[in-house]
């Protein structure tokens, strides 16, 4: 085996003949490529991630919703827990952008690995974090649906639900902000860690191998 | 980023782009993503090279980018059809240089590197470009002992896949 190793390794230094050639201009137009790197990728997505539920707030429909808690006793809970989420989203974007500027190609390959390992990390628990409190707003709508009665007049049904009683109106309203809230937020979830998965596997697999050498 | 820098760079790159295509000849099957590795590694060079300070060699300080490139940051496109009539260039062996055996001997063992899983093919591409123990560690993030007990490892793995 020595001796083949040797024989290739002879070969291969030869190998500089065989090679394609690019010219000054094809190199100099790649130097002005865009990147299409997973370190790149895991900025776009997170990025996307960081600011899309926020997004959701410009949609006429959930305004409606969110009317409906500014116009009522629920009110200052509201406020308090958009302050809350908004310093923890804010906190997981600082401590994103420290480690995703920490990733460097000069790095060794192990070291590299584990800081992009890292980096994702922190966007995967800001997203664990705002899934969770996704599923606490569903609860906290449903429980205010509950409770209140007169906001019913503060929605406008239209004519159509003139004949519906008020509490199966209520209970219809129950559940369906609570099931669409649910499956939403599993959706998102499961569209999250796919995406991840996907990019990331052969990563992973490379991290793990140089990481059982050293056991 | 000024011109004269920029200048400085394709002409270092342009000089030494073999490293570049045999990295990128170990850890692709067609044309079209050897080009699009190329292109990545260009494009993660470049980025760094504000950063290099010339205190080591160019090509050096290319094995690390190109390799860090190829193993990790480098998304394999999927949608590419492997083109027939496309021999990668590692498989080009001079062939009056070699007797027949010898020849048959070369093309087994390139085949047999790159069936390797991407470690390993970073292992030995660094031997086969002549660096020592202590460089090949130093650029994969491990030991020089883990290096040499990986190096081992896949010798033996070659010596299963020529001989089955």
């Amino acid at each position: 085996m020595m001796d083949e190793l040797e024989l290739l390794k002879k070969d291969w230094q030869k190998k500089d003949e065989l090679m394609p050639k690019l010219s000054y201009d094809e190199i100099h137009k790649m130097t002005w490529k865009k990147s299409s790197s997973i370190v790149k990728w895991i900025l776009i997505i997170s990025i996307l991630e960081f600011t899309l539920p926020h997004l959701l707030y410009i949609l006429p429909s959930s305004r409606d919703v969110l009317s409906v808690y500014q116009n009522n006793s629920m009110s200052p809970y509201f406020v308090a827990m958009s302050i809350f989420s908004y310093s923890i989203a804010l906190y997981f974007i600082f401590q994103f952008y420290r480690r995703y500027r920490e990733i460097s190609v000069l790095d060794n390959s192990k070291n590299l690995m584990r800081k992009i390992i890292k980096t994702r990390r922190t966007v995967k628990n800001y997203i664990i974090f705002s899934l969770s409190m996704v599923l606490v707003m569903v609860i906290v709508i449903v429980i205010g649906i509950y409770l209140n009665n007169d906001f019913l007049s503060d929605l406008d049904f239209g004519e159509k639900a003139k004949d519906v009683s008020p509490e199966k109106l209520k209970l219809s309203l129950m559940m369906a902000v609570g099931i669409v809230g649910v499956l939403l937020t599993f959706a998102m979830g499961v569209i999250y860690f796919l995406l991840y998965g996907l990019l990331l596997r052969k990563l992973k697999k490379n991290y793990t191998e140089l990481r059982r050498l050293e056991v | 980023m000024n011109k004269e820098l920029e200048h400085q760079f394709v002409t270092e790159l342009e000089n030494n782009q073999n490293i570049v295509h045999k990295v990128c000849s170990l850890y692709t099957n067609d044309r079209d993503s050897h080009n699009d590795l190329f292109q990545e590694i260009t494009i993660q060079l470049w980025k760094a090279y504000p950063k290099f300070r010339g205190d080591s060699k160019f090509s050096t300080w290319m094995y690390r980018v190109a390799l860090n490139t190829a193993i990790t940051l480098y998304r394999k496109s999927k949608k590419r059809i492997r083109t027939q009539d496309y021999e990668s260039v590692i498989f080009k062996i001079k062939a009056d240089e070699y007797d027949e055996t010898q020849e048959q001997q070369l093309k087994l063992m390139y085949k047999a590197v790159k069936q390797l899983g991407d470690i390993d093919k970073a292992l030995v591409f660094l031997y086969l470009e002549d660096k020592n123990y202590g460089e090949i560690a130093e650029t994969l993030g491990i030991t020089e002992v883990n290096a040499r007990v990986k190096m081992n490892r896949i010798k033996t793995k070659l010596r299963t896949i020529l001989n089955p």
